[in-house]
């Protein structure tokens, strides 16, 4: 049990390790480099993406059934809410896993935007518990 | 300026971290979720206690139900149950609570992972030299904002928002754009839709106002 534990930390942080450093190297986290994909002056990073998810698809069919069942579904929140991201994230260049990134390459104003994350998800909780209560479907559960 | 990686190189390695993530932890990547978690470590870390009581509570109460049948019965009724229990395979009940609870993940392994995420990308920046600590996040960034509190402010409520969002979403870039996508889910495909397009469309109206 307690090993299973530790090793369990030890895998998250080693998986935690090698994507702060390839998003640190493909430049994910540059604000600029962001920037000048989302106004189509670079389109290197949307490659960059549209190749990853590409690379994860095929894998995912060859290993099909070992693929945990994800729980993602249409509902009402999909939508303002995803709007609510893209805004956002136009504003401080920083989705949930950038915001590490961009405070490790010595961005400190980051800490900000963490601050406003971790309001803005226990804010969520809050807003939904009382008024929601559809089914999220948010990942990792 | 330092050369970031081409296109293929990225993908080959942003791929890879999802594939990865499956491999070692047998989830899919979704940082929001790990975010999720993470806030809510409270709820988490009751959730597994309430597990674990549980396990012990029903292995106490068969200790004890048992006890009282030895008492009330004798050895005999004992092992005819026992048989019988072992025919009919009453076991798979207790297991399986066993099993949800060593799906549970705590919390604080969550945490590592956002952590090891920062500590990543200050060792790679450090060690290809560049790690550059700034009050602000970029110039272009700075241009848009302008003053050091302007831009502060911006990155606050701009956190906050896509806190909000992605909860509300179900999912971020690495959950609905990766995960998701990869699985041709119709809710990933329409967020990650919804959200490029939103941080287009807002990216270019910046780019319009500071002209």
């Amino acid at each position: 049990m307690n090993t299973r534990r530790v090793k369990q930390h030890l895998a998250y942080g080693l998986v935690g390790l090698i994507f702060g450093g390839v998003l640190t190297r493909i430049g994910f986290a540059d604000y600029d480099e962001l920037h000048k994909m989302f106004i189509f002056a670079d389109l290197r990073m949307l490659y960059t993406f549209a190749g990853a998810v590409a690379l994860t698809m095929v894998v995912y069919l060859v290993l099909n059934r070992r693929i945990p069942k994800q729980h993602k579904i249409i509902q009402p929140g999909t939508i303002p809410g995803s709007m609510l991201f893209g805004f956002g994230w136009a504003i401080t260049g920083a989705c949930p896993s950038l915001v590490f990134v961009q405070l490790g390459m010595g961005a400190l104003p980051a800490v900000f935007t963490g601050i406003g994350i971790f309001i803005g998800v226990w804010l969520y909780r809050k807003v939904h518990g009382r008024f929601f209560g559809w089914d999220t479907g948010t990942c990792g559960v | 300026m330092t050369e970031y990686w081409p296109w293929w190189l990225g993908a080959i390695g942003l791929g890879g971290v999802s594939i990865l993530y499956l491999l070692l932890i047998g989830r899919l990547l979704g940082v929001s979720g790990s975010w999720a978690k993470v806030v809510a470590w409270k709820e988490n870390r009751e959730q597994l206690e309430a597990a674990e009581a549980l396990v012990e509570d029903t292995e106490a109460m068969e200790n004890a139900l048992m006890a009282e049948t030895l008492a009330e019965f004798g050895e005999d009724a004992i092992r005819e149950l026992q048989a019988e229990s072992a025919t009919n395979e009453a076991e798979p009940a207790a297991t399986a609570s066993l099993d949800e609870l060593e799906s549970t993940t705590p919390w604080t392994a969550h945490l590592v992972f956002l952590l090891s995420m920062f500590v990543g990308a200050f060792l790679v920046s450090w060690f290809t030299g560049e790690f550059h600590p700034r009050l602000d996040l970029s110039d272009v960034h700075t241009r848009i904002f302008g003053s050091l509190w302007e831009v502060w402010l911006a990155l606050l409520v701009g956190g906050m928002m896509v806190g909000f969002g992605t909860q509300m979403a179900g999912g971020c870039t690495s959950g609905h754009g990766l995960s998701g996508c990869a699985r041709l889910l119709p809710a990933s495909l329409l967020a990650t839709a919804v959200f490029m397009a939103s941080a287009i469309f807002l990216s270019l109206l910046m780019e319009v106002m500071i002209r």
